[in-house]
Formats: structure tokens, C-alpha cells, sequence
């Protein structure tokens, strides 16, 4: 079963190239232990406080973390937000290279300009935007109201809905960046034979230019769902106090009730959930391949 | 352009377009919507704006407040920026160099695993550490490192990619000719991968200037990043002088993007 799978990656890929000669063992230590013991350290010192808080008495704070059922409300609105917000981004994250490859010159300049803008902004400038559009008598409003849409003020502020777009926003670009290469690198060939053959819009889709776009959906769905388990600012700002997500709990745990080792115990759940979606997805899709290179 | 994805799409082609453009919505309205509030005249963030004016400019270009935390952004994200840029590529070149699929694997993952701890876990950490030790606390010391460790994935991944698609015979030709591996490294590695480098020293640096939640934790009592200033000003008074801020910090940043976009195009293809 082992062979079989390593017999069919590699087939899948380009063949395998010359490695570079074993390095001499100066290079080694160099290149490879400076970053290795700088990134271990780093990443193993808080993990290692965050555990020691959590699993102090017995676990007494993960028992708390876990029995408590604010964090098991802030769990779901979690990951229901994730998974929203990946399912929404992949699909129009598809879309949005898809036009940038096939519009005309302005809507591709224009979508450019917006990714552009998107990506070079800060992310809570981009979350204060939302705030005014979402604010009662905000921008919003006042569009549907001149409209005749609205006339009474919005309540959408600081409810979960709220969070929802400005999610979607934040996390678009980081998909749509991952198709845009895919996109442009679908095989004309392919396209043209499809066409020779007379097969329609959605069957050349089904059948040309979705399987060549999978892998990069999936890497991106991924890279959004993980980001957007961990999120802060936008649903802080966005959700309020009354509609936390397991960040903005985990922050007003540390702040303002000042329990630090129920933060502790559900930053290490958080990394755990977050991280291990990560590995599975890496074991499952190859995910670090497509980002880091073969 | 791609005519034969054209083609393919047929009459898919324009509701693509359309639902795409309605998708860059998203980006441009909340933007124009703090730049527009930010000139208005009056004392609130009202949408639409009450008239002309810059004062609310002029109040935080003359604000000390404003002025410091901008400053301490600055240098904190410049000196994290150069960790994160030599330790992602320094990773990468390691990688490029590591014959063993699972090395390879694992340092892949080491380096990428970054990314997908969630900031506020990982701030409550180094906060944890941050208050045991003695000689670093009170400093920016953690702050500044914990910042380049979330940094050096987006340098690695750009690197990494680079070295890639580079030529495989490049090494053992240079060695052959007697290089040694510093000279390699010196005269074959970096010259190729320096554009990628540059790339992701900027990649790393927005990312960094950005990001808010371990200055929430671990800058020491008294200092202010720009981040956490505006966090801090939008939870206390929502007023103009924030929109203003926010307008001034993407001006400075599309316009140095746009430099340096301009600057890599002369040097591609001289006139």
C-alpha cells in the first residue's frame, strides 16, 4: 500500500532532478542549526510556559477551559465562522482569478487595483472600514436609506452576522492569490482539445479547469480556514464583547479577568486544534509542498 | 490574457467578471469609507463626511502620540524584519542543500507551522515567558523576535520557491571549478535568490508593521507600536483624527509599494 502511494506521487510529478552533493558539515551547522535553534526556541519556550499553566494542579485550568460553557460557545462560532469564511473565499477567490485571467483590461485593472489595495492596507484599517459601514447609522445605512431600503438604523454591529463579510474581506486575497498562478498555468492544450472536441462552458470547467485549480483551492482553503481559526482583530472589533471568538476570549481572560492559566489552557487547545488542522491537511493535500517549495 | 480560457468559459465569461468585480467591493468600499470620513469637518466619524477640511490630518501629524508610536513601529518592525529575513533564508538555502525526504519535510513544516499558530495563543506564551525572565522583561527584546518568527514564513516560502527553479548543476559545477561552500553560497546562491529576498524582506516587513496582537502583550509599559495605538484609540473615541491616522499609514504604505514596484521594473528591463 506504502509503495503503491509513493509509486503514484512520484509519478505525479515532474521528474526527479540531481541532488546537490552531500553538504560539508560546516555548511550544515551554518544554514541549517543558526534557523533550526532560533525557531525551536522560539516556538518551544511558550509552548512549553503555556503548557506548564495549563496542566499546573492536576489541569485544573483545562478542566475549567473545557467545562466552561462560554469557551465551548466561542469554540462553535469559531470554526462555524472558519468554515464559512474558507468556503465563501475559496469559491469566490475562484472566481476572482478566473476574471483577472479572462476580463476585459479595465475589470482585470480593476481587480488588480483591489487585490492591491486589499493586500497593502493593515488589516484593522481595513476592519475600522467595516465598522463604518456596519455601524448603526453607518455608511450602510445611510446607502439603503437613500435607497428606501432602511429607515430604521441597522443592528448589525457587534452581532456575530457582522463578523461574517468582514472575514470574508480580510481572508479573500490570501485565495485568490492562491488560484492566480494555477489559472494562468492551465494547460492550453488541454483547453483547446476540449474545445476541438465540443464540449461546453461547464463540462470544459468540470473536466479542464477545476482539476487544474484543486490542488490550489485546497492549499488556500486551508491557509484561510487556519488563519481565520486563529483571528483576532476583525472579530473583536467587529463581534464585540458578548460574541467572542476563542482569540478574543483567550485575550479577555489574560486582560481582564486575569486568569492566566485558563488563557494558558485555552491557547493550548487553540494551538492544538489549529496546528493539528494543519499537519492533517499537510499529511492529506501537501499543503507545505505548494507553499515551500518541493 | 488567456484567450483559450476564454473561450472555454464562453458565456460563463461575463457573470464571472461580474461577481468578481462585486467581490473587489469588498476591498475598495471600507477603504474609501475611512479615507472619506477622515477629511470631514466636524468632531465625529460621520459617513458621509461634513464637509472639507485636514485638520483632523494636521491634529495627528502635530500629536506626539501619534508621532511615537509611529516611530516605535518603525524601528521594532525593521529590526524584527531583519531576523525574519535571515532566518527564512538561511532555512531555505538549508533546505535547498538537505537530501533526506523527511529533513526536507520537517523543515518545511518547521518553518511554515508559524503561520498557522493562531497570534493570540502564541502572544500569551511568549507573555508567559516574557514575565519570568528578568532581564528581558521590560523590553522589547521578545516582541521583537517573536515578531520575526511570525515574519520568517513568508520569507522561506519565497526563497524556497526561488531556489527551486534554479539550475541543479549550478552546485556541483562551482564545486568542481573549486569553490568552496561560503564561495557558493556567496558568488551562486545569493545572486540568485537576492530578488526573492528582497520580495520577501517586504512581505515580512508589511506583515510585522501589521500586526497587533503580540503588541498587545509584549510591549513593555509605556511603549506604543502604531497598531496598538489604533486599537487603543478605536475601543476609547472612534474620532476622525483614527480615520485620518489610517488614511496617512496606506498612503505611506502604497506609495513605498509602488517605488519599489516601479524600481524592480526599471531594473528589469533598462529603457
Amino acid at each position: 500500500m506504502t509503495d503503491q502511494l509513493t509509486l503514484r506521487r512520484s509519478a505525479a510529478r515532474p521528474a526527479p532532478r540531481a541532488r546537490p552533493r552531500p553538504a560539508p558539515s560546516a555548511e550544515r551547522v551554518v544554514l541549517l542549526a543558526a534557523p533550526l535553534l532560533f525557531l525551536a526556541l522560539m516556538l518551544a519556550a511558550p509552548l512549553a510556559e503555556l503548557l506548564g499553566r495549563s496542566l499546573a494542579d492536576g489541569g485544573a485550568a483545562l478542566r475549567t477551559a473545557l467545562g466552561s460553557a462560554v469557551f465551548l460557545d466561542a469554540v462553535w462560532r469559531t470554526l462555524w465562522l472558519a468554515l464559512v469564511a474558507t468556503l465563501v473565499t475559496v469559491g469566490l477567490g475562484t472566481v476572482y482569478a478566473l476574471a483577472v485571467a479572462v476580463g476585459p483590461a479595465w475589470v482585470r485593472a480593476f481587480l488588480v487595483a483591489g487585490l492591491l489595495v486589499s493586500l497593502w492596507t493593515s488589516v484593522m484599517v481595513r476592519t475600522f472600514g467595516w465598522m463604518l459601514l456596519e455601524l448603526p447609522t453607518g455608511a450602510l445605512y445611510w446607502l439603503l436609506h437613500n435607497l428606501g431600503l432602511a429607515d430604521a438604523p441597522l443592528q448589525v454591529f457587534q452581532t456575530t452576522a457582522a463578523m461574517y463579510p468582514a472575514m470574508v474581506a480580510v481572508m479573500l486575497p490570501f485565495a485568490v492569490l492562491a488560484v492566480l498562478g494555477p489559472v494562468t498555468a492551465i494547460d492550453r492544450d488541454l483547453l483547446a482539445a476540449a474545445a476541438v472536441s465540443g464540449a461546453g462552458p461547464l463540462l470544459t470547467f468540470r473536466t479542464v479547469v477545476l482539476p487544474s485549480l484543486r490542488g490550489a483551492m485546497i492549499s488556500g482553503g486551508v491557509l484561510v480556514f487556519v488563519m481565520s481559526l486563529g483571528f483576532y482583530v476583525t472579530p473583536l472589533l467587529l463581534g464585540g464583547p458578548s460574541n467572542l471568538t476563542v482569540s478574543g476570549l483567550i485575550n479577555a481572560q489574560l486582560r481582564t479577568a486575569n486568569r492566566i492559566d485558563v488563557g494558558a489552557a485555552m491557547s493550548v487547545l487553540l494551538i492544538a486544534g489549529t496546528v493539528g488542522a494543519y499537519l492533517i491537511a499537510d499529511r492529506l493535500f501537501r499543503v507545505s509542498e505548494r507553499w515551500g517549495g518541493r | 490574457m488567456n484567450p483559450p480560457l476564454r473561450r472555454a468559459l464562453g458565456h460563463w465569461r461575463a457573470p464571472v467578471c461580474v461577481l468578481a468585480a462585486a467581490a473587489a467591493l469588498l476591498f475598495y468600499v471600507p477603504f474609501l469609507v475611512v479615507v472619506a470620513t477622515s477629511w470631514t469637518g466636524g468632531e465625529f466619524v460621520l459617513f458621509p463626511p461634513q464637509g472639507f477640511s485636514l485638520r483632523w490630518y494636521a491634529s495627528v501629524l502635530g500629536d506626539p502620540e501619534w508621532a511615537q508610536a509611529f516611530r516605535t513601529s518603525l524601528w521594532t518592525s525593521a529590526v524584527a524584519t531583519a531576523v525574519a529575513v535571515v532566518i527564512g533564508t538561511l532555512g531555505a538555502l538549508a533546505l535547498s542543500r538537505l537530501r533526506s525526504r523527511t529533513g526536507r519535510r520537517l523543515l518545511r513544516t518547521l518553518f511554515i507551522v508559524p503561520i498557522a499558530i493562531p497570534p493570540v495563543a502564541y502572544g500569551a506564551g511568549l507573555y508567559l515567558v516574557n514575565i519570568g525572565s528578568e532581564p528581558l522583561y521590560g523590553t522589547f527584546v521578545l516582541f521583537v523576535l517573536g515578531e520575526a518568527v511570525l515574519g520568517a514564513p513568508y520569507v522561506f516560502v519565497l526563497v524556497a520557491n526561488r531556489l527551486e527553479q534554479t539550475d541543479p548543476t549550478l552546485h556541483p559545477a562551482a564545486a568542481t571549478l573549486g569553490a568552496s561552500w561560503p564561495m557558493i553560497l556567496w558568488r551562486v546562491d545569493l545572486p540568485l535568490v537576492l530578488p526573492s529576498v528582497l520580495r520577501g524582506t517586504l512581505f515580512a516587513f508589511v506583515v510585522i508593521f501589521d500586526e497587533v496582537v503580540l503588541s498587545v502583550f509584549l510591549v513593555p509599559v509605556g511603549g506604543r507600536t502604531l497598531p496598538l495605538q489604533m486599537l487603543g484609540a478605536s475601543q476609547e473615541a472612534f474620532s476622525p483624527q483614527l480615520t485620518a491616522a489610517s488614511t496617512l499609514v496606506s498612503v505611506v504604505a502604497v506609495a513605498a509599494l509602488a517605488l519599489f514596484g516601479l524600481a524592480a521594473r526599471i531594473r528589469k528591463d533598462p529603457p
